[in-house]
């Protein structure tokens, strides 16, 4: 019974040319997303191996311990770590409280319509990008004053801020509703009830986006570039002054010539890279430790 | 007949409860106010100081500056034509590829690979997500800027598409096209795993409804998947655009900074966020730095634009989803 | 959940605490004075860079200088984001208006090499002005180009594409090589001029004379300026540049010193300090690349003006003796009594 063309192709009692050609162009295309996937796991090995072959093979105490190197010398990245370290601290000291508060108020206190308005501002404010929030910062606190590693704090808590805040409101929203009523029928506050209550149900929610903001704020350059980059070479804690940090001494570093440079850069991407990834790992703990908790309760 | 009604003892904290906490709720229901107020005030601020920045060159130029194509420090003559072409133009680039592999990757982690390859093929795009831009930059200058130009582009004159003016003229490590493709490597892990969620969420019984009426695989992702999620996936192409225009430090290391519009891409160009990024700490008159500002403010509202409207598109999604 | 909460946070503390307290330099005989934040060219930076940890050892100032390229230097200390800018470029009078009261001082002077990637080449090559303007004009793109022949009979060129690097940032030395350019090339003059940045009809634009060096050392083919330090520390391959004498003149100390032949004796005002381009009366050694490299500091210094005082002093001094390893000649007699009115023009200020 095997007619060919004639047959209708989607009747799949009749072996056809038209279920033939169907069958090749599901293969066709499942060889194609397979490929996709291939060739993107590709790009992240050869990105990776580069780093870790050229970085792993600068990576030795000096690397660790000695400033950014001078003209012509060679150095290490200790003062950009340090400096990272503490910019990344300090934003998110000044971003943290304030992307809670403001979900708490659209999660429990802003009526429907507040609440989208300010949905729509976090959601614009995530979008402005990396560079403009550096000029703004430069703009509005550098000029007249001098870099500082504050001014660089604030400028990365600008991104930080719509992430965390995105984050946190939408965990607020999964915690059920019951466990508020629960809390009110027992006389508690609003503000405790928000303080002791939802807010530890939320916390493994609200800690996963703190610690994707900070993977993916720790690796930022342009805010940095015009608040944070002339800084001495030597490994300081005053964050009243401009303090180097590893984002630009990559890219300072990427277009030298000077292998020593070329090293330390690719050193120091590996070291950045390290952070974010220990974070993602951290990030998907936070999120399992949530569910749980949400599930359990 | 004694009525037993129930009263209940009186709280004894009843008048404190009344006069004390409502204080405390007061208080953080302020807090919580000045937080959302400070957000906003934040968006309004850094919009007014950028066109307040910028206001010089946007009432010496008008509007024109938008398709001036010119940069003339010595001659104080400058137009954003330029760089909205190199912003625009190393985006779709990175776009129009990243697109069908960002769903073939999607696609291929949700209908094809066994559930124990897919989560450490998932986690490896994701990892591709968290590599900050400067060090793809980085290697994009030592390492894919020098391959582009040693083999991928002049296998790419050696084909039939080598034909096109867009791709004559020498191979050159840095350019349009090397930017276009590092622009690309950082959005293919945005798009798939917005288009991983949304192909997760197609509900089973639509994918098997077809597949029991005789289709292929593929044939039912095409029927069913995609039209179920086609909103979505706009919607994850645009966040992937939006972020290629905002990309200034990745593209300022790759693209060459030379202020025109190339014929060729595998030549050097500019774009917006590159260019603020090279010019504005060095910019020496108030023409020049307002100009950059003018770039900056330019490139805020492209960003804006293509965010609002891929918000606009989720939220017609999730109204129609509702509705269905 | 808590306790790594609370690990998490003793963590940062002790972080800060140790960054805090643990503050290591790399040079400190006395206790610091003062510490001066300064921005600008990249040109002086290999000087600079010695500088550093001298003055932190004699003069007890503790000295942050990063280079972001002349453009800079002159647009930070007009914003007053640091004590002092550096720039290879004089000032225009509507920057120096636009900086309310700066000084520019000059202190340090060496020449701008024109580096090359050319394997298979070994001799260096001899280029002239209207050739490197036709390079960077985009008239001339290839090594075996008939200009380039004749000026260097005998060399077998390739037909290697030539790539000309600049600078993408506010640069002092694209200053210096459009200054230079401008003089030998009526057609550099009129369609690109000379400044701190112009717009580069071809080639590859890059960050600090370091990405400069960067390109033309990654780049077959490529050609590109900066200071011969970057060329020599960089093993990068330099041409001798072709003056009005006739002479194939080198960017070393005789190639520079040559070169001020016609700065008068005493110095009055900058402009004097125009020294590309030489006439042949600086005979066949002058190099005609060569240019003086100022640092800008406002006369209105608030409580800064006397460190800032006793560092430019040294510099002008004492710090030029690390100039000649590094190709800096030390700053002629010429200049001093200019130099040293412009000093004391520093003040507190009210």
């Amino acid at each position: 019974m095997s007619q060919l063309a004639a047959a209708d192709p989607y009747d799949v009692t009749v072996k056809s040319n038209g279920l033939r050609r169907r069958r090749i162009v599901e293969k066709v295309f499942g060889l194609l997303a397979i490929g996709a996937a291939i060739f993107a796991c590709f790009i992240l090995i050869a990105v990776l191996t580069t780093l870790v072959f050229k970085g792993a093979s600068s990576l030795n105490l000096d690397f660790f311990t000695k400033p950014r190197p001078l003209f012509g010398e060679k150095g290490g990245i200790a003062d950009a770590l340090v400096g990272s370290a503490l910019i990344v601290g300090m934003a998110m000291i000044m971003a943290i409280p304030v992307a809670v508060l403001v979900a708490i108020y659209m999660s429990e206190y802003a009526g429907p319509k507040v609440a989208r308005s300010l949905k729509i501002v976090l959601d614009v404010l995530n979008g402005v990008p990396a560079i403009v929030v550096g000029v703004f910062v430069f703009g509005i606190l550098v000029v007249g004053h001098g870099q500082s590693a504050v001014y660089g704090a604030f400028a990365l808590a600008i991104l930080m801020l719509p992430m965390v805040s995105r984050a946190t409101q939408e965990i607020l929203e999964v915690v059920p509703r019951s466990l508020r009523d629960a809390s009110f029928a027992l006389g508690v506050t609003k503000w405790r009830t928000t303080w002791n209550i939802v807010l530890p149900a939320a916390i493994g929610g609200i800690l996963t986006g703190v610690v994707i903001a900070v993977a993916r704020v720790a690796g930022e350059t342009a805010p940095l570039l015009f608040t944070t980059s002339i800084a001495a070479s030597e490994i300081s804690g005053d964050v009243s002054h401009a303090l180097p940090t590893l984002p630009v001494t990559i890219f300072v570093f990427s277009e030298s010539p000077d292998p020593g440079e070329q090293a330390a850069a690719w050193a120091a991407g590996l070291v950045l890279i390290a952070f974010v990834l220990v974070m993602n790992v951290l990030a998907k703990l936070f999120a399992g430790r949530k569910r749980r908790q949400l599930e359990g309760s | 007949m004694t009525s037993t009604t129930y009263e209940p003892p009186a709280a004894p904290e009843s008048d404190l409860r009344r006069s004390g906490i409502r204080l405390g709720d007061l208080l953080f229901k302020g807090i919580a106010i000045l937080a959302a107020l400070a957000a906003t005030g934040l968006l309004g601020l850094i919009a007014w100081k950028v066109l307040d920045l910028a206001w010089p060159a946007i009432q010496n130029f008008g509007l024109s500056f938008i398709w001036t194509e010119a940069w003339d420090p010595v001659t104080q003559d400058f137009g954003a034509l330029i760089f909205i072409y190199g912003t625009v133009v190393t985006s779709l680039i990175a776009l129009v590829i990243a697109t069908p592999l960002s769903i073939a990757i999607a696609l291929f982690l949700t209908e094809i690979a066994p559930r124990r390859l897919a989560a450490p093929i998932a986690t490896m795009v994701e990892l591709l997500a968290a590599i900050p831009s400067v060090v793809l930059g980085l290697w994009g200058i030592l390492v894919f800027g020098p391959w582009v130009r040693d083999h991928l582009e002049p296998w790419i004159q050696a084909t039939p598409l080598g034909a096109l003016p867009v791709f004559s003229g020498d191979p050159s490590q840095a350019g349009i096209l090397p930017a276009a493709l590092v622009l690309t490597i950082m959005i293919i892990p945005i798009t798939s795993a917005i288009c991983r969620e949304l192909f997760i969420r197609v509900p089973q019984d639509l994918k098997d409804g077809a597949l029991a009426l005789g289709s292929t695989r593929w044939e039912a992702i095409r029927g069913v998947v995609f039209t179920y999620t086609a909103p979505g996936i706009a919607a994850a192409v645009l966040l992937g655009l939006g972020r290629a225009f905002g990309e200034a430090i990745a593209v300022n290391q790759t693209i060459g900074n030379r202020n025109t519009i190339p014929t060729s891409w595998f030549e050097p160009g500019d774009s917006l966020g590159s260019k603020v990024a090279s010019e504005y700490v060095g910019a020496t008159s108030l023409q020049q730095a307002s100009s950059i500002l003018y770039l900056a403010a330019i490139l805020m509202v492209i960003s804006l634009a293509t965010n609002v409207v891929a918000q606009f598109i989720v939220v017609r999604f999730e109204r129609a989803r509702r509705g269905v | 959940m808590k306790r790594i909460l609370a690990a998490g946070l003793v963590v940062l503390a002790v972080v800060a605490l140790a960054a805090f307290a643990g503050r290591t330099q790399s040079a400190s005989a006395k206790p610091t004075a003062g510490s001066l934040v300064g921005t600008g060219a990249t040109f002086p930076f290999p000087l600079i860079s010695k500088w550093i940890p001298a003055v932190s050892s004699s003069l007890g100032i503790s000295l942050t200088y990063t280079a972001t390229g002349s453009g800079a230097g002159i647009a930070q200390i007009t914003a007053r984001t640091v004590d002092f800018g550096a720039s290879d470029a004089p000032l225009t009078p509507d920057q120096l208006a636009a900086c309310k009261g700066c000084v520019v001082i000059p202190w340090a002077l060496a020449g701008m090499s024109a580096m090359y990637n050319l394997p298979g080449v070994s001799k260096r090559l001899v280029l002239n002005g209207p050739v490197l303007a036709n390079i960077y004009l985009g008239n001339i793109t290839t090594w075996n180009a008939a200009a380039i022949r004749a000026l260097n009979p005998g060399v077998t060129l390739p037909a290697t594409k030539i790539t000309p690097a600049y600078r993408s940032d506010g640069s002092g030395s694209t200053y210096a090589w459009t200054d230079y350019l401008s003089a030998v090339s009526p057609q550099w003059k009129s369609k690109v001029g000379k400044g701190t940045s112009v717009n580069f009809p071809a080639g590859v634009g890059a960050r600090g004379s370091a990405g400069v060096a960067g390109v033309v050392k990654s780049t077959e083919g490529a050609i590109g300026y900066a200071d011969a330090a970057y060329a020599i520390q960089n093993k990068i391959q330099f041409a001798l540049v072709k003056n009005r004498a006739g002479g194939n003149a080198t960017p070393g100390i005789r190639g520079v010193t040559n070169a001020l032949c016609e700065v008068p004796a005493k110095v009055t005002n900058l402009a004097q300090l125009k020294i590309v381009d030489p006439s042949a009366k600086c005979g066949k050694k002058a190099y005609p690349i060569s240019t003086f490299t100022y640092v800008i500091v406002p006369t209105n210094s608030g409580d800064k003006a006397a460190d800032l005082r006793k560092f430019v002093y040294w510099a002008v001094t004492a710090g030029q003796k690390f100039g000649p390893p590094l190709f800096f000649v030390p700053l002629p007699k010429a200049v001093n009594a200019f130099i040293y009115r412009e000093i004391k023009k520093i003040q507190a200020g009210s």
